[in-house]
């Protein structure tokens, strides 16, 4: 029976199909960058693990789109004329304590107007906010994204799981996974390859994020020879619902919690506004600085034991008057947010009840290393949206929407003037095998360590170690924990089922072999930087050290081995001050900075 | 006593693979339960403790009623798996009408 399904499963390299580029992910980066490469006139494979539209984290956001008020004004969004490019990327380069990379920053800030305008014509749904937002949801983003797709007839591969780049003298060559549906393993060429799979929020226990995003092409990336970045860097959303669970992971209270409302602890205190300084307070309440504070003190809330029975705190809009209540579900029609209704919920809120709430792994600032023009250090190999990291630095503060289509639309730019460059290479022989075998074995041994329990084991170390506050112990355990899982339970990982369509334990089995270099390389980065920057809290290392860390943390593959580097960041035109400084006041100094 | 507050309940789920079988059969589960709960936790706890090899959809799903990827029925009644609360026994089955792909997932959606 095992041998029959090792047979089975032999790798199909299709000698007939090939395409310009390979586009491995379906949210907005890789809907927009498919539309891009379609009409510079490239032939385009789009590629999702789950299906085009429906998976993701595109579909999930908020979502805002943010440029700047200058540029807003500029395609017919009046309102902050004053406002400009320089100085949407101070903000954005002070808010990111500097470990931004500037040259992204800059195509950020220059092409946000320009990708806006399309999705406006394009018939998006959308308010302007007179400032540097425009509002809108994720639904409607993915809508008029896939509604452009469809009409370009773009070929699309739905429930393909990519596992690897295949490459060819150092250069990317094609793809290879696993066919979902029908649990067969197939290569595709292509002369260029466009990574834009998000984060990897879901190798936490606690996400907003949906399926999938559990780094798959993070860890491609680099065993294929690309450099990753900054991987410690992990934002967290605070405000996530924790229960009931038809609506856990879900982060309205996040967005509610901008307009009214308090977070509580076990007393029915309210501790960010009892504890801090109020300008603090005023920074969390009102910008996007709100996820980086609100966290880090619930988290220490929770550490102290003031937490909710299910380690959360509370979100409380007992002293909202009822009538701004009811201007606020003007903007929330029949409390409807995406596909959701919060009716009963707030009801329930009303009342005087507070719902449990707690941070959630949201948004990840650091992954494949890339430059200005989405290349990745691996020839033939570009990177877009969430996965791609340095462009936000160490804290995001402006939208990750705009980010997609920005890089999105720059990588297809890239990937399609090197497609007209190259030929279609065939992918190296002896790596075909390997990869074969690799995602093979789980099913052909009969071992006891099962993908179920080494899933959570996987988890349990990330959540514990990895999580808002981290520190050099913790750091150490994690790295040790994970180097022994790779060591002692992946060479005896077994898959029990022996159908192979829609494998749910081989899809796991696959996944955590990508998942421990990921959270390896985060662990080990969070344990090199001995500082606090941004979302990473060291709690040994409380301060922010702009004299020794204005560096980046740069992950590769060096002769099987995962080896760690660090260089300066990019800086083109703003000047970090050299200087060191603690939690508060870092953010008292930045708001100085900003001069708001 | 009602049947909310019995500790367990008993999940009927439709077991196919189209590979092999020449029809679907059903095979029962007993499932902790907890208040609130909804389809998706029990198919999860399944999986995860009880038996491996079934399939349903949740590989990329995003638990917000958004992807409606994943689309079955409870007691003959279609809905999301991951917004349906239970509420005591429960026969749990595909979407009628679409290609089986395995036990619970079908194609189409």
């Amino acid at each position: 029976m095992r041998d029959q399904a090792r047979q089975r499963i032999d790798v199909q390299l299709s000698d007939q199909e090939s395409f310009d580029i390979i586009i491995v992910g379906s949210g907005g980066a890789g809907l927009r960058a498919a539309i891009e490469a379609h009409d510079l006139g490239a032939s385009i494979l789009l590629m999702s693990n789950g299906a085009a539209g429906k998976s993701g984290a595109t579909m999930m956001a908020g979502a805002d789109i943010t440029l700047d008020g200058g540029g807003a004004a500029k395609i017919g969004l009046t309102g902050n004329e004053l406002d400009s490019k320089t100085k949407f990327f101070h903000d954005i380069i002070v808010q990111g304590y500097y470990l931004n990379n500037q040259k992204l920053v800059e195509t950020y800030v220059r092409d946000a107007p320009a990708r806006t305008k399309e999705m406006i014509d394009w018939g998006m749904k959308y308010i302007w906010n007179g400032k540097r937002a425009i509002l809108t949801q994720g639904t409607n983003l993915n809508e008029t994204l896939v509604n452009q797709v469809s009409k370009r007839h773009i070929t699309i591969k739905n429930d393909f799981f990519v596992t690897d780049i295949l490459t060819q003298h150092n250069s990317a060559a094609g793809v290879v996974g696993l066919d979902i549906n029908k649990g067969s393993v197939q290569a595709i060429r292509a002369k260029a390859i466009i990574i834009a799979t998000g984060g990897w929020q879901r190798i936490y226990s606690f996400t907003s994020a949906p399926g999938g995003l559990t780094g798959g092409m993070h860890a491609a990336a680099y065993r294929a020879g690309a450099a990753l970045l900054n991987m410690e860097m992990v934002t967290f959303c605070p405000n996530v619902i924790l229960w009931p669970p038809a609506l856990r992971g879900d982060i309205f209270p996040y967005i509610l919690i901008e307009m009214f409302g308090d977070l509580l602890d076990k007393h029915g205190r309210p501790f960010l506004r009892d504890e801090y300084d109020p300008l603090i307070y005023h920074i969390a309440t009102t910008t996007e600085w709100n996820k980086l504070i609100f966290s880090l003190a619930a988290t220490k809330i929770v550490a102290r034991g003031d937490g909710s029975p299910r380690g959360g705190t509370y979100y409380s809009i007992k002293n909202v008057p009822l009538n701004i209540l009811d201007e606020a579900e003007k903007i929330y029609p029949g409390w409807r947010w995406l596909r959701t209704d919060f009716t009963s919920l707030i009801d329930w809120l009303k009342q005087g009840n507070a719902v449990e709430v707690a941070p959630a792994a949201h948004y990840m600032e650091g992954g494949i290393a890339v430059d200005e023009h989405a290349s990745t250090t691996l020839k033939g190999l570009y990177a877009a949206g969430e996965c791609s990291g340095g462009l936000f630095g160490s804290n995001r503060v402006a939208s990750a929407i705009t980010q997609i289509f920005v890089q999105g639309v720059v990588a297809a730019k890239s990937a399609v003037a090197y497609s007209k460059k190259v030929r279609l290479a065939t992918p190296d022989e002896k790596q075909l095998k390997q990869v074969e075998s690799r995602l093979t074995a789980p099913l052909t041994r009969n071992d006891v360590v099962r993908a179920v329990d080494l899933k959570k084991a996987i988890k349990k170390i990330a959540d514990a170690n990895l999580w808002v506050i981290r520190n050099g112990t913790g750091l150490k355990k994690a790295v040790a924990e994970l180097e022994s899982i790779v060591r002692n339970d992946l060479p005896r990982l077994s898959v029990q089922t022996q159908a192979l369509a829609y494998n749910k334990e081989w899809i796991d089995a696959i996944e955590i072999q990508s998942t421990l270099d990921v959270l390896l390389a985060s662990a080990r980065s969070a344990l090199l930087r001995t500082e606090s920057r941004g979302v990473h809290n060291r709690s040994d290392f409380p301060q922010t050290d702009n004299k020794h860390w204005l560096r980046e943390i740069v992950v590769r593959q060096v002769n099987g081995k995962m080896s760690l580097t660090t260089r300066p960041v990019t800086i083109t035109k703003l000047k970090p001050p050299r200087v060191m400084f603690g939690f508060e006041e870092g953010i008292i100094r930045a708001v100085k900075e900003l001069g708001e | 006593m009602n049947k909310l507050e019995r500790k367990t309940i008993k999940v009927k789920i439709s077991r196919f693979d189209p590979s092999v079988d020449s029809s679907s059969r059903y095979q029962t589960y007993e499932v902790p339960f907890e208040p609130k709960m909804t389809v998706m936790d029990v198919l999860d706890y399944i999986y995860e403790n009880l038996d491996p090899t079934i399939a349903y959809h949740s590989h990329t799903s995003c638990h917000r009623r958004i992807c409606a990827r994943c689309n079955l029925t409870v007691n003959k009644k279609p809905g999301l798996s991951c917004h349906t609360e239970v509420n005591g026994d429960m026969t749990i089955e595909p979407l009628p009408r679409f290609r089986v792909i395995r036990d619970l997932v079908v194609e189409g959606l």
